[in-house]
């Protein structure tokens, strides 16, 4: 495997699927798709759903055949037999086998990496804890929830240690308690010094775990660098966080601020930071008090908004969840 | 090799926890046994119509198991996409079909040998007598569940499981009536002698493979015979898949 170069290297990448009941039209899907993703960082490939996302991951793993451009993964062509030795991938809504269990489905991927019968049993119950299936381990795949195929589908992308892991929708499914599980195994994949590429249309993932972002929409890329380089990094305001202000104390507040929501008694207030001053000195003038005061900066979905514009025909849009 | 030793070993292992297996099974014994009870109406012959029937049985049953299992196996790993993380791994798409195949081969030989296990039984236990040339015939309706299963593989990378299921069976009923495609030519007078050749090259001549009567009847089936359906049931099935690993390279995985 070559040492140099990006992870993944996309060089003017074109995909079309054919589409309609005889097939005679075509839908384009990637239109020369650009992009480098360099080693060792978590790559967040954004875009509303039927932006081309998973389009460009079947692309790279050989699953679909592009009608122009090329790629190179950790330097070596798209298909490679030594490539996929070093790659994991999660499909989205992954699906299994139904009457296999996590330990027999984990065993048979270990096979197809040529893995010893040690090695395999030691790996498989290494992911399955943590993952948090260890006690599902011999529980037919049939009763598993899509939360429960999710985690067992990362598990197995794991299996070889992977340099490069391809994660499609990945908290895709999960409770909260799985999405904070999956972060935490996507940057402890990155201490290891392992590139995750995943893709997302929920914009909070991206900001918790990206080094960096492309934003794909109709099936270019739109935008891509650091996320720092994407959003502003100023703070846009303040977000104040009062209560024992009543709809007349309220009226009397410095100009500029803005309610932006009422939880019962509380008030969440908007306000410039250079008036931020003024603001606690009236509230507490009015008998008021100041909880909590946070910055305010750009947040991708923010970005999404204010410079893309709202999801295009046939795209979602998901800030969280 | 280990590769395709792996998906071959998942395959059986996932078949054999088929529900429609052990209905096919179920059935498959009760079609065998059922030869006693008409064997009891049938003064002398009652040995003949319960190899006639146990063979049938491993014939039919075979079959639907190669055409449902098979179908499902191939079809559900492209549909519901579960082939899409195993081909990110380092597993060729031909090393996935031959697996497949493998695996499909080894269930339908387990299956095969379970019934013909039952048929022995049946006739040991009513003393006739363990004609070991049944296995002749036993061996012949084997060759031609494996290209049944061939055909299975080609056309559920070519179609959805309903159309491959559908033209399967078709091919396969076609097959076995392939004496009916020689005489289209006195139906269909203008009918080109080269184009009846074409059809009768193209579809599996199952008959070939048909050596229930002769068996339980008492003809003599040569070794030569064996080895030219073997033949036959190596190029024919070698044929449809190398077709059906050309399909699969070429299939785009959405």
């Amino acid at each position: 495997m070559t040492e140099a170069g990006p992870a993944v290297d996309i060089r003017g990448l074109s995909k079309s699927y054919r589409i309609g009941h005889l097939r005679g039209q075509r839908r384009q899907a990637l239109r020369d798709l650009s992009l480098q993703v360099p080693r060792g960082v978590v790559f967040g490939c954004l875009g509303p759903n039927g932006s081309g996302k998973s389009t460009t991951l079947k692309l790279l793993l050989g699953l679909l055949f592009p009608d122009s451009g090329s790629a190179t993964i950790l330097g070596q062509p798209i298909g490679a037999r030594a490539v996929r030795q070093s790659l994991g991938y999660l499909p989205e809504n992954p699906y299994f086998y139904d009457y296999l269990t996590p330990n027999e489905y984990l065993d048979y991927a270990g096979r197809l990496f040529g893995l010893p019968p040690g090695a395999r049993k030691d790996r498989a119950r290494e992911l399955l804890d943590l993952v948090g299936l260890a006690e599902a381990a011999e529980v037919h795949m049939r009763r598993f929830s899509k939360g429960m195929l999710q985690r067992l589908g990362l598990a197995q992308a794991l299996v070889n240690r992977p340099e490069l892991v391809f994660l499609d929708e990945p908290m895709s499914g999960l409770d909260p308690l799985g999405r904070r599980s999956v972060r935490e195994i996507i940057l402890r994949l990155k201490e290891e010094g392992s590139t995750v590429f995943f893709s997302t249309h929920i914009l909070s993932d991206a900001e918790t775990l990206c080094d960096e972002v492309a934003v794909l929409r109709g099936g270019s890329v739109v935008a891509k660098g650091r996320l720092d380089q994407i959003l502003s990094l100023d703070v846009t305001h303040m977000e104040v966080l009062v209560s024992g202000l009543g709809p007349q104390e309220v009226s009397g507040l410095p100009a500029g601020v803005e309610i932006f929501r009422t939880m019962g008694e509380r008030l969440v207030l908007h306000v410039p930071e250079t008036q931020l001053g003024r603001l606690v000195v009236a509230v507490e003038q009015r008998g008021g008090r100041v909880l909590s005061v946070q910055p305010v900066r750009q947040s991708l979905e923010d970005y999404f908004f204010a410079e893309i514009g709202h999801p295009a025909k046939g795209e979602a849009w998901t800030a969280g969840a | 090799m280990r590769r395709v030793a792996a998906v071959a070993r998942n395959t059986f292992r996932e078949s054999v926890r088929e529900r429609v297996l052990y209905n096919l099974l179920f059935f498959a014994v009760i079609m065998t046994l059922s030869g006693l009870l008409l064997g009891e109406l049938s003064i002398r012959q009652d040995a003949k119509i319960i190899k006639d029937l146990g063979l049938a049985a491993i014939d039919l049953f075979g079959t639907l198991i190669a055409l449902f299992v098979g179908v499902g196996l191939v079809s559900k790993e492209i549909e519901r996409r579960s082939l899409h993380p195993l081909l990110a791994k380092p597993l060729s798409r031909d090393e996935f079909l031959l697996g497949k195949f493998a695996g499909l081969g080894f269930t339908l030989l387990v299956n095969v040998g379970l019934m013909t296990g039952g048929l022995y039984a049946t006739l040991l236990a009513l003393r006739r007598g363990a004609d070991p040339a049944l296995l002749k015939a036993v061996f012949a309706i084997y060759l031609a569940l494996l290209v049944t299963v061939a055909l299975t593989l080609l056309l559920s990378i070519l179609t959805s499981a309903a159309v491959a299921s559908v033209s399967t069976l078709c091919l396969v009923i076609a097959g076995r009536y392939s004496d009916v495609i020689l005489n289209l030519g006195d139906v269909v007078p203008g009918m080109p002698a080269w184009a009846l050749r074409a059809v009768m090259i193209l579809i599996p001549n199952f008959r070939n493979f048909d050596l229930k009567d002769r068996v339980v009847y008492g003809d003599p089936v040569s070794f030569g015979d064996l080895g030219w359906i073997t033949a036959y049931a190596v190029a024919y099935t070698g044929t449809v898949i190398t077709l059906a690993v050309i399909a699969l390279r070429r299939r785009e995985l959405t």
